[in-house]
């Protein structure tokens, strides 16, 4: 598995929703292990480039290179569903299956895409669930735990894919504010791990302690990045400074 | 007011035929079981149809709507006199005779040309109440299952038709009512159920009340269903206002062919 090229690079990706142009040629490159967070004012764009990196919105415009190999391009059922088991993703409103119980949720993939079996699959999320510190919620269903607790119990079943990528999408942005840290632990514990990820987020201390690298877009576009401290304490931009100003200093 | 009395509700009528009534309505309960469980299951096949996705399908999708529409719009005794009049006549020729004139389990033809009808017309019905069920599930549901690989079958099957299903028991619940007093239709093409039973001792006995006893067989099993579908919608309701796992209720009752709902 050790490729020598990134994990992921992406060269002038587009996505456009009608007239309405939404990513306006991104390029990046994603090196194994590290940790990316994407930073931006609302409608920059931020979600809808992860979700051309799962080929959720595929692209209009551009390569996105995964393990070396095109995806983008790829219409085939398999090689999306091949695509997606590598790239995990948590969304901001959690999206738990919610007529199954938590263990259910973590092991139903395993099971139907994966074909492992039934015990497999259930170790396997019992194991993930405790590492999210939910060993104790496996019977619960997602109605009866809180946001946070849905969230990790969210990304224990993306993990359970075993992903060579995670990608978050503002998963802290619909939790009340006492129940933040609880999955930015998490998130932190995995990055730790040397899981490689992509943050799309507004929480500036998580990206400034965790990130190896920032990016900050805008209108479709990446304005700047870096070091996380770099961009944060000097941005180089106007555009950058503006967006730094209003959300840091409250 | 005795006349009255007498002609609806004579006992010497209805006891002296309660036997040719509850056969017939045996018959009629028969169809109503059969043709609503073929509904059930083939109105499902009909709504993931219209729902699979890509270019490919297309064609799929819209020959479902065309059924759907038409199906919709055509009343069950028209398509059933169709079954009728052209079943038989292809016997041999395209049909084999065990389809075209069937003899199933030892009912007679007309019994199965009703379920065929039925189960058509029923099917385009419950395909539309399964997509409303269907459509009422947040996108989030298929986009996370997409995102941990899972084909649209897959998604559909383990994650959106479980959720969906739940949520339109109690529309499709109205729609077997209407089915059930619809399977009268039936004795158009000679098949003896509770109301040709009914009928029958009518041209007798010129009493109606053979006629009302099978409205009180239909009443025994329609009343309680309707009970238990208020007694549905309104439990979803205080889970959906209690922020449950069910959702909205997809509040589209279609009512049956002639017009008529037995709900509420």
């Amino acid at each position: 598995m050790a490729a020598p090229g990134p994990v992921l690079e992406l060269s002038g990706v587009h996505k456009h929703f009608g007239e309405l142009e939404v990513l306006r040629g991104i390029d990046m490159k994603i090196s194994k292990g590290d940790v990316v967070c994407v930073v931006g004012p609302s409608g920059s764009g931020k979600s809808t480039l992860l979700r051309c990196i799962n080929m959720l919105e595929p692209p209009n415009q551009g390569q996105i290179i995964l393990e070396g190999k095109e995806i983008t391009g790829e219409t085939s059922a398999d090689a999306l569903c091949d695509v997606r088991q590598r790239v995990g993703m948590v969304f901001q409103q959690f999206n738990l299956f919610p007529h199954k119980n938590a263990l259910e949720n973590v092991s139903v993939a395993p099971v139907t895409v994966l074909d492992r079996s039934k015990e497999e699959a259930r170790q396997h999320a019992t194991e993930l669930l405790g590492r999210v510190g939910l060993s104790d919620k496996l019977g619960e269903y997602p109605e009866r735990l809180s946001g946070g607790q849905q969230q990790r119990v969210a990304i224990a079943r993306a993990l359970a894919m075993d992903p060579h990528v995670m990608l978050f999408d503002e998963v802290t942005s619909a939790l009340d504010p006492e129940l933040v840290k609880e999955v930015l632990d998490v998130m932190r514990e995995l990055a730790d791990e040397g899981m490689t990820m992509i943050v799309v987020t507004h929480e500036m201390s998580f990206a400034r302690e965790v990130a190896d690298h920032l990016v900050f877009m805008d209108e479709g576009v990446i304005v700047e990045q870096g070091k996380p401290a770099q961009v944060l304490d000097n941005p180089k931009e106007e555009r950058t400074r503006r967006f730094l100003g209003l959300v840091l200093e409250h | 007011m005795d006349v009255i009395v007498q002609q609806f509700f004579d006992l010497n009528v209805m006891r002296d035929n309660f036997g040719l009534i509850w056969d017939g309505f045996q018959q009629t309960l028969l169809l109503s079981l059969i043709a609503g469980g073929l509904s059930l299951v083939w109105g499902l096949v009909v709504a993931l149809l219209r729902q699979l996705p890509g270019r490919a399908a297309a064609p799929i999708r819209w020959l479902t709507i065309a059924y759907i529409d038409s199906f919709r719009g055509i009343p069950l005794l028209l398509i059933l006199l169709l079954v009728n009049g052209s079943l038989g006549a292809l016997n041999g020729d395209p049909l084999p005779e065990w389809l075209a004139v069937p003899n199933w389990f030892g009912e007679p033809y007309q019994f199965w040309y009703g379920i065929f009808a039925i189960t058509l017309t029923y099917g385009a019905y419950m395909a539309e109440v399964y997509r409303a069920g269907i459509e009422a599930i947040p996108s989030g549901q298929m986009e996370a299952a997409r995102s941990l690989g899972m084909s649209h079958g897959q998604a559909m099957r383990q994650v959106v038709v479980p959720q969906a299903v739940r949520t339109v028991i109690p529309p499709l619940l109205n729609d077997f009512i209407a089915l059930m007093k619809d399977t009268s239709l039936v004795s158009f093409i000679g098949f003896v159920e509770v109301v040709q039973a009914g009928q029958d001792v009518y041209q007798v006995t010129y009493n109606v009340s053979a006629l009302t006893l099978g409205a009180i067989f239909f009443l025994i099993c329609t009343i309680p269903l309707a009970r238990v579908v208020d007694w549905l919608i309104a439990r979803q309701q205080a889970r959906y206002q209690r922020g449950g796992i069910d959702g909205p209720t997809p509040t589209e009752t279609t009512s049956g062919p002639l017009g008529g709902t037995a709900g509420a």
